[in-house]
């Protein structure tokens, strides 16, 4: 049998997810699904997933298995492991011989080598500059995560922060007005666009390419910096100066 | 026939200010509500009832300018649908005295769709019900489309001087809104913007305003002035 390309087999997990995240989902159940194709793509023998609430206690959301599910709950308990580290921290965590630790997590590398677990890794879930939880991966034998292993996993960990952010699917009721909110804000760019050719005498690409530049460096959205530009007056020769600056300099 | 072509046949071939009652009555017979009114909050003059599809529905409008506030004064400062299912639901504390008038003429269901003119949020498309409840997903689109049926009324009230062109019984309201949105119209509204120091639906407004005195397509207007070949002068 031909193994399927890692490639193929990332993108259609991803795939997978993305479709039930525009349908009718359950928030647990896409979780799960989330963690099994964690172990399956990563060479990990299973994975588990922590969510903090809002007072930044640590929870169980979802697992692969009973002992992963056990290996999650110990860490709560004993309030010490990789998935707590990376939740504090906001950093990935990639341990790949668990005896190499036993100064930082006594208790925990004692459990894990009891549940017959050999290396441990965790990305964090982070959403609007807070961290929400961590993304737990146990592997049975000793071995790293490479940077393609760590984006795979960073990826699936984003997904299941847009998951549990949305948690509810999209209905009628609020796909439709994103349609017409969608199209004003297209329209205002264009207004921005058909603005900035005349103040600043570039083309009209020109003035794209400084509205998304001037949005990025600002940390601000396109369609918010373009509707001040157009419909504010008062706001105008603060976007203007800086854009100019923008336009002599090579980005 | 789907509900836009449904709406679009109410309407008929009226134009200017008068189609705005009559899609707004059109909205009462497709969308099948009680009551439907059309009230602009743009720039603070012109503030009021635009179309309504009969005198209660204009009473129910005026309330919102009345009190200062109610469910389509915050769809246009949210940009977004406001949907109130039941004006007596007791845990819903916006609109102490809107809810109360409202409710002394027996509306309980108000659902408000703002009306978008050149990426302006200037008004909104309110629907009333005796009935409290829900719209239904085909009743939510229609209100959306009606709702973006209605920058033709406004537009054409915005520009006194159109009056032979926007009674001609073969304009098609659905393609001129479509030509409106299009990319190098919207760039050349920006331009004017620019030109005439005027908020763009006024621009818009200008703009199609020329087409129209020109018999022009807005398109190739558009394109002149971001070719810089025409030069609008404010009004």
């Amino acid at each position: 049998m031909t193994e399927i390309p890692r490639e193929t087999r990332v993108l259609d997990a991803v795939v997978s997810l993305v479709d039930s995240l525009l349908d009718d989902f359950d928030v647990v159940d896409l979780l799960t699904s989330l963690t099994e194709h964690c172990a399956r793509l990563l060479d990990v023998a299973s994975a588990g997933l922590l969510l903090a609430n809002p007072g930044r206690h640590l929870h169980l959301m979802a697992a692969t298995s009973e002992q992963t599910r056990d290996l999650e709950v110990f860490q709560l308990q004993a309030d010490q492991g990789p998935c707590l580290d990376c939740y504090a921290t906001g950093q990935p965590v990639s341990v790949c011989d668990v005896q190499t630790e036993t100064q930082r997590w006594p208790r925990f590398v004692a459990a894990a080598t009891d549940a017959g677990f050999a290396s441990v890794h965790a990305v964090p879930m982070r959403a609007a500059g807070t961290v929400l939880g961590a993304l737990g991966l146990f592997g049975t034998r000793v071995g790293v995560l490479n940077d393609a292993d760590l984006c795979v996993a960073q990826t699936l960990a984003h997904i299941a922060c847009v998951a549990i952010l949305q948690e509810h699917a999209p209905t009628p009721e609020i796909v439709l007005p994103h349609l017409q909110a969608a199209q004003s804000s297209r329209v205002v760019v264009e207004q921005a666009k058909g603005f900035l050719h005349e103040r600043l005498g570039v083309s009209v690409e020109d003035a794209f390419a400084l509205l998304r530049r001037y949005a990025r460096t600002h940390d601000d959205h396109l369609t918010a910096v373009s509707r001040r530009l157009i419909t504010e007056p008062d706001a105008r020769s603060a976007i203007l100066a800086a854009m100019r600056q923008m336009a002599a300099s090579p980005s | 026939m789907t509900i836009q072509e449904q709406l679009l046949a109410e309407v008929g071939g009226h134009r200017g200010v008068g189609a705005a009652d009559r899609l707004c009555q059109a909205c009462v017979s497709v969308l099948d509500v009680d009551a439907a009114g059309i009230s602009l909050v743009f720039d603070g003059t012109n503030t009021g009832t635009l179309g309504a599809s009969g005198a209660p529905a204009r009473m129910y409008d005026e309330l919102q300018f009345t009190f200062g506030e109610g469910p389509c004064l915050d769809s246009v400062t949210q940009r977004a649908p406001v949907l109130v299912v039941d004006l007596t639901d007791r845990a819903d504390l916006r609109w102490p005295a809107y809810r109360p008038a409202m409710l002394a003429h027996d509306i309980r269901g108000v659902y408000a769709m703002p009306i978008v003119v050149a990426g302006q949020y200037i008004g909104a498309l309110d629907l009333f019900n005796a009935h409290p409840g829900s719209l239904g997903t085909d009743q939510l689109a229609g209100a959306l489309v009606a709702a973006q049926l209605a920058e033709l009324p406004f537009l054409d009230l915005m520009a006194g001087d159109l009056q032979a062109a926007i009674t001609d019984p073969d304009s098609d309201a659905w393609a001129e809104l479509n030509t409106l949105s299009r990319a190098e119209v919207s760039q050349a509204t920006g331009m004017l913007v620019a030109q005439l120091e005027i908020q763009p639906a006024a621009a818009l407004v200008r703009l199609r305003a020329h087409a129209y005195t020109t018999g022009r397509s807005a398109t190739d207007v558009a394109r002149d002035i971001l070719d810089r070949r025409l030069h609008l002068e404010a009004h």
